[in-house]
């Protein structure tokens, strides 16, 4: 056992609030499953030792922090600084069709539906989201009315900003046929970690626009999640962008629930020098008539390591499924890692399915054309190397977003040394 | 413009250049002869300062400064130009971002302003019509799917794009036809002027019809051998290098 859990596991006994048999549930899965095995094949090649030695540090209100701003984007901003919700909620207008409640506060009607919700999107749990699942406190839940398409987006923030444990939660509804826009930005370097969890219930006909921004460097440490269920055709683009850590690991899940739904997901990574990012994605398709479209494109810098296990899961009943998934690496060095495991799992007989994956190392040839014609060599790589991240920046929808990404992480990429 | 003293370069541990000497003044033109593998090819690489190619002896001024003081892109950006005998095919970046970049960071280093992506335009569209390629190439990827002669017209757009102070053309004329040849030919003669200089390598005398040399030059087991005027180029077309190895032989005896 770990000395963190057992103190989290001890902490967690204490909670009471409406989640208590959920709560329950997940504390004693988490002291039978323990901490998860060396080699178990969920976490290997995951660097978890600094946690498993870490002492519990509570969270508390910060004083001092910046809340990062995307511009012309003016989102509802929901923000946790260390775990903790700083946002008043009352100060908040939301427009008509559109709810938000914190988990702490939330009315007898909500809580109802958060107990349906809560640890359901995704029901095997792993450790970290038991642990979420036991003991976070801070957390909201939304929920869009049916037939109502909301036009602002909703940005959740989680910050670290000090040396604590973080535990937030979203929990978002969308009614049938109801639109929403909803960005998850974490970001913060400082010792700390952090497991921010979310679970979508896309209703029938529903459309979530969906970010997550995993911005968290250096010592931050985070693990965590976005978990969706699609209804009948309800239809997901999400896109992750995220650097690396000390330790970052998240978990993307997407399962068809409903017939005819589509689901589209890029991801990008970007690891300077160092860093370690890990995405675990799976795609259950238990209905049929669903669609799947997933990139995953990664740029590894020296001494970084990326792992990306990305599983397509075609059930018996999901024929005519039609699901696509990719990832692209480019290494920086040779001192460069990525473990790459495109997995394709199909029991239906009547499907379309393709999944591949691909790693390079820049070309040398074409480095020494564009430098030989007085491009400068950060901006040779660039060109050479970053098209295609481009192209999945290129595919955001929102205008603002794309603005602020597309520099941002071409200065990033531009500030990575090749060795 | 350009004086190399006593240059000895290798490449993989192989020794290429073996003392090669050579004064290029402003607005001169040389051509460099010689036969396969005497390094003429190894010259233009070794000024341009391509990775894996090693100088062991000897110094090269560029406009007054130490070559090998400057990164590939700097010698490029103060006015070396190297047009290759195979150009490189990058899918993915387009011909006209790739020389709208390579023109602007040739003007930063010069202190001029970046042109804007109309003026750009405009200028590329007029060296493109020049070089009798159609102004799709502008969109299409670096060399992508370029036949040879194509790829070699690129090379020449790019010359009169970036203005470069020293042209150094490794075997333009290779694998073209007396069309492209006249291009290729046209192109460097718009280009000539008192100040700008050109080195020629080629195998054969035909492209030093269009374009007239101040010296011939021949290269052979690593260096200069033989220095004369234009009717140098003649004497090989027509007798081949073998009076070189009695020569040559006769010299070092």
């Amino acid at each position: 056992m770990s000395q963190w859990l057992t103190q989290v596991i001890d902490d967690a006994k204490r909670v009471d609030d409406f989640l208590a048999p959920m709560r329950q549930q997940a504390l004693s899965k988490l002291q039978t499953q323990g901490w998860p095995h060396a080699r178990s094949e969920e976490w290997r090649l995951t660097p978890l030792t600094s946690i498993k030695e870490r002492t519990v540090e509570a969270s508390s209100v910060a004083v001092n922090y910046i809340v990062p701003q995307i511009k012309g984007l003016n989102p509802i901003d929901l923000v946790f600084v260390d775990g903790v919700l700083v946002t008043n909620l009352n100060d908040i207008r939301l427009p008509t069709g559109l709810s938000v409640h914190a988990l702490s506060d939330a009315p007898s009607a909500a809580q109802t539906k958060i107990t349906a919700l809560f640890g359901h999107v995704k029901p095997t749990r792993h450790v970290f989201g038991l642990v979420n699942d036991a003991i976070c406190q801070q957390g909201i839940y939304i929920e869009v009315d049916e037939n109502c398409s909301i036009d602002t987006p909703l940005r959740i923030v989680n910050l670290a900003t000090k040396d604590c444990d973080a535990h937030t939660r979203a929990l978002v509804n969308l009614g049938k046929n109801s639109q929403l826009k909803v960005i998850e930005h974490g970001s913060g370097s400082a010792a700390s970690f952090t497991t921010a969890f979310a679970e979508y219930a896309i209703g029938q006909e529903a459309r979530l626009e969906h970010y997550r921004f995993a911005f968290f460097t250096g010592a931050a440490k985070q693990v965590g999640g976005s978990h969706f269920s699609l209804q009948d055709k309800a239809n997901l683009n999400s896109t992750l962008v995220a650097y690396g850590s000390e330790l970052s690991r998240l978990d993307v899940d997407i399962i068809h629930a409903g017939e005819h739904a589509n689901a589209k997901m890029n991801a990008i990574y970007l690891l300077a020098e160092g860093e370690f990012f890990d995405l675990h994605s799976t795609i259950e398709h238990a209905m049929p008539n669903g669609t799947t479209e997933e990139n995953a494109r990664g740029i590894i810098g020296d001494r970084a390591r990326a792992v990306f296990s990305g599983r397509i899961h075609i059930h018996r009943d999901a024929q005519k499924t039609l699901a696509e998934l990719n990832n692209r690496n480019l290494l920086l060095s040779r001192r460069a890692m990525i473990n790459t495991k495109p997995e394709l799992e199909i029991y239906a007989d009547d499907v379309k399915c393709a999944h591949g994956a691909t790693v390079a190392e820049i070309e040398e040839q074409a480095l020494y054309y564009l430098l030989s014609r007085g491009i400068k060599r950060s901006k040779a790589l660039v060109m050479l190397n970053f098209g295609f991240i481009q192209e999945l920046v290129n595919d955001i929808d929102n205008e603002n977003i794309r603005t602020w990404l597309s520099p941002m992480l071409s200065e990033r990429f531009a500030s990575m040394e090749v060795k | 413009m350009l004086k190399i003293n006593n240059l000895h370069a290798s490449v993989e541990d192989k020794v290429i250049l073996t003392g090669l000497n050579l004064e290029v003044k402003p607005g001169e033109v040389h051509a460099i002869m010689g036969p396969n593998g005497a390094g003429k090819s190894t010259l233009g690489y070794v000024l341009s300062g391509r990775d894996g190619y090693e100088v062991q002896q000897g110094d090269v001024s560029f406009k007054g400064e130490d070559l090998f003081e400057m990164d590939i892109e700097e010698r490029a950006s103060n006015g070396l130009f190297l047009a290759f005998q195979y150009p490189v095919e990058i899918p993915g970046v387009s011909n006209m971002e790739f020389m709208k970049e390579s023109v602007n960071a040739t003007r930063e280093q010069r202190g001029e302003e970046r042109l804007s992506a109309t003026e750009f335009l405009k200028k590329a569209k007029e060296a493109c019509n020049q070089v009798q390629l159609p102004l799709d190439f502008l969109k299409r990827g670096v060399n992508e799917g370029f036949s040879g002669g194509e790829k070699k017209r690129n090379e020449i757009m790019q010359m009169i794009l970036l203005q470069p102070s020293l042209c150094i053309l490794d075997e333009s004329d290779s694998g073209l036809d007396v069309d492209a040849l006249q291009v290729v030919a046209n192109g460097v003669n718009s280009q000539r002027d008192s100040t700008r200089s050109f080195i020629i390598i080629t195998h054969y005398q035909r492209l030093l019809d269009y374009i007239k040399p101040d010296f011939v030059h021949i290269l052979a087991d690593g260096k200069i051998v033989k220095t004369g005027d234009a009717s140098l180029a003649l004497r090989i077309e027509k007798e081949g290098y073998a009076f070189l190895g009695k020569e040559y032989e006769g010299a070092s005896a």
